[in-house]
């Protein structure tokens, strides 16, 4: 479960984010979504770790990340904006690195690198170098270093971005799969299809605060639009930065 | 603090800069230069030394025939008197001759007249190779001058000693150690380049370089603690200075065995004794060029830009010592507090086989140790702070 509070969030003049609030239920997959700009990327930093907000808290399973944030991030599992690899380490010591950094050790984390790899089919490149992997390839590494902890709750920054039509359909596969075991994912997007396709509710964001909360019938019911992305025009009220 | 993290991470940064190229190189092969330029120089200083004492002198002469006392006083003070070549300063120019001896026709009259009489030596004085043989010939000439002249004097009645104002004696107190230490005062310097260039890349890597390759995000979302990174990132790039400094004192120390430099005249102290005395002297620097690097690359904003601060930096510690270099001083206790400065002039001491107290060397090596933990703790907090690490 992930509460995010009133956040506020400047960088000198600019604006990120002014006053967001939302809760992510477990057992769901929510979107956030919102034109390029919104605040989605600066909210989800906020959220595992890397900023502090001006004002306003985020939560991971009632554990706050302002007093305790090694405790809230232990919760956390990441696929952050930016997931650049190691290009001189092999996919499995990425995963056990990232496996140690949360904690784990010995036969233990041997077997849950090597439950990864078959869950995210790794088998063919777990023992070779990153250096020069496909999209594809990388990004399962980045998922497998998320979800090396075996975390009750999943926070990613447009997943798909970048993946072919195979690679974005195993994604949205082991989403589903993640949800299915009662986890809580939150996932950031500007893809409409990948809402439709995927998720159970949707937190629409613009200008860096939440204009529209709801389960995307519930969106297109109260924008009286017909398509989803109709709605989601006429929630963020202009089509400026869609994409 | 998290200690066990902070030892995953070392581990890592270890491991991972370990299969860079470049961090292996500079680590282990950069500080050969020191030692292996040391040896080089010894050898070739030895080798003109005895050339230039067992060598016979060759002294062209144009017109040996006008000057017959004189080619005799030469060839009796050892010289081996040969024909000039045809034009001398052409010969000199183009580096054929050292020297040429040029016995002008008036030569002969003038000296019967009892006036000075020119003779002229034509020299490059830039060309270093020649300068021994310049020196013993000039030294021959002002011989037969003096002797000539004495006899002058001694046929008018007078006491030629009358014409020596002064009686002018050299007392050279430089010992074997002291002259080895001219040479060896490059030494230090090198330490302390070991000290900057062993971690170089691995401070650059674990920080700007991370950054580049957008992992830096990626592992500070991760629960550890930030001083524990920072640490982690300090500790690896120590490691290697480490190797890189342990690398350089076993060189110099395998100089005096690989060159017979007792029997060349040198006699200077890189006993192990010593060398160890070196080794944890610097330590403490070590650990502070370290945190430095850390510190300075990771605000950088990539790889090349980290690069050419810690370069510059590389350079700072030369500096005072390049300034006294031109200044004649004395050694000063406060002068122990300059990090880098008092290690390099302690290092200089010990290896002319002079005494250092004690105290001196605690005093260098305590306040060294003050200012990385100072750079140390800068570097935890640039680590925790928002802005130097996601600032854009």
């Amino acid at each position: 479960m992930i509460q995010l509070r009133d956040l506020h969030k400047s960088f000198g003049p600019v604006r990120a984010l002014a006053g967001v609030t939302f809760d992510v239920a477990d057992g769901r997959i929510t979107g956030l979504l919102g034109p390029n700009g919104a605040g989605k990327t600066t909210a989800l930093r906020i959220l595992y770790g890397v900023l502090d907000p001006d004002r306003g808290s985020a939560a991971v399973d009632g554990v706050d990340l302002a007093g305790r944030r090694l405790e809230a991030q232990r919760r956390l599992g990441v696929l952050p904006h930016s997931h650049g690899l190691y290009p001189r380490l092999t996919a499995r010591e990425h995963l056990r690195y990232f496996g140690r950094l949360h904690g784990g050790s010995g036969p233990a984390l041997e077997a849950r690198i090597e439950e990864l790899a078959a869950l995210l089919d790794m088998g063919e490149f777990l023992d070779r170098r990153t250096d020069g992997f496909s999209q594809g390839q990388k990004l399962k590494v980045a998922l497998g270093k998320a979800l090396v902890h075996d975390p009750r709750n999943v926070v990613l920054d447009e997943p798909t971005s970048g993946l072919d039509v195979a690679g974005t359909r195993a994604v949205r596969a082991l989403l589903r799969r993640l949800r299915d075991d009662g986890r809580c994912i939150l996932f950031s997007t500007h893809v409409m299809q990948e809402v439709s396709a995927l998720c159970d509710r949707v937190v629409v964001i613009a200008r860096g605060q939440v204009v529209a909360e709801g389960t995307p019938d519930d969106l297109r019911r109260s924008t009286g639009q017909e398509s989803l992305e109709d709605a989601f025009v006429a929630a963020i009220g202009s089509e400026e930065g869609l994409g | 603090m998290r200690l066990d993290l902070l030892g995953v991470v070392f581990r890592k940064e270890v491991a991972d800069n370990l299969r860079d190229r470049r961090a292996v190189a500079m680590a282990l092969l950069f500080p050969l230069l020191g030692p292996v330029l040391l040896a080089v120089t010894f050898s070739v200083v030895a080798r003109q030394a005895r050339s230039a004492e067992e060598r016979p002198l060759t002294l062209p002469v144009a017109g040996a025939d006008r000057a017959p006392h004189l080619v005799q006083f030469l060839r009796g003070a050892g010289a081996d008197v040969v024909a000039a070549p045809p034009d001398p300063e052409a010969a000199v120019r183009a580096g054929d001759r050292d020297l040429v001896l040029v016995v002008p026709p008036e030569f002969g009259a003038r000296l019967r007249e009892g006036r000075p009489a020119p003779v002229r030596l034509v020299i490059d004085e830039s060309r270093q190779s020649a300068r021994a043989a310049v020196e013993r010939a000039r030294a021959m000439l002002s011989a037969w001058s003096r002797q000539t002249g004495a006899l002058r004097l001694m046929a008018r009645g007078v006491n030629p000693a009358a014409a020596e104002a002064l009686a002018l004696e050299t007392v050279d107190l430089s010992t074997p150690e002291s002259r080895a230490g001219l040479l060896l005062s490059m030494l230090p310097y090198f330490l302390v380049v070991a000290v900057f260039v062993g971690g170089m890349y691995v401070a650059i890597d674990t920080t700007a370089g991370e950054r580049e390759r957008q992992t830096l995000e990626p592992l500070l979302l991760h629960p550890v603690p930030r001083e524990s990174v920072a640490l982690a990132k300090v500790a690896a790039t120590a490691l290697f200075a480490t190797l890189a400094l342990a690398e350089t004192i076993v060189g110099f120390g395998l100089v005096p065995a690989a060159l017979p430099l007792e029997r060349l005249g040198f006699s200077i102290r890189l006993d192990p004794a010593m060398l160890l005395r070196t080794f944890v002297l610097f330590l403490p620097l070590l650990l502070l060029a370290s945190a430095l690097q850390v510190l300075v690359a990771v605000r950088a904003r990539g790889f090349k830009a980290a690069q050419a601060s810690l370069s510059f930096l590389m350079l700072v510690p030369a500096l005072p010592s390049a300034v006294l270099a031109l200044v004649p001083f004395k050694l000063r206790t406060w002068m122990m507090l300059i990090p880098s400065f008092g290690e390099q002039q302690l290092v200089l001491r010990l290896v002319r086989g002079e005494q250092v107290a004690p105290g001196l060397q605690a005093l260098s090596m305590g306040s060294s140790a003050l200012y990385a933990l100072l750079l140390v703790a800068g570097a935890a907090r640039l680590f925790r702070s928002e802005r130097s690490m996601f600032g854009k």
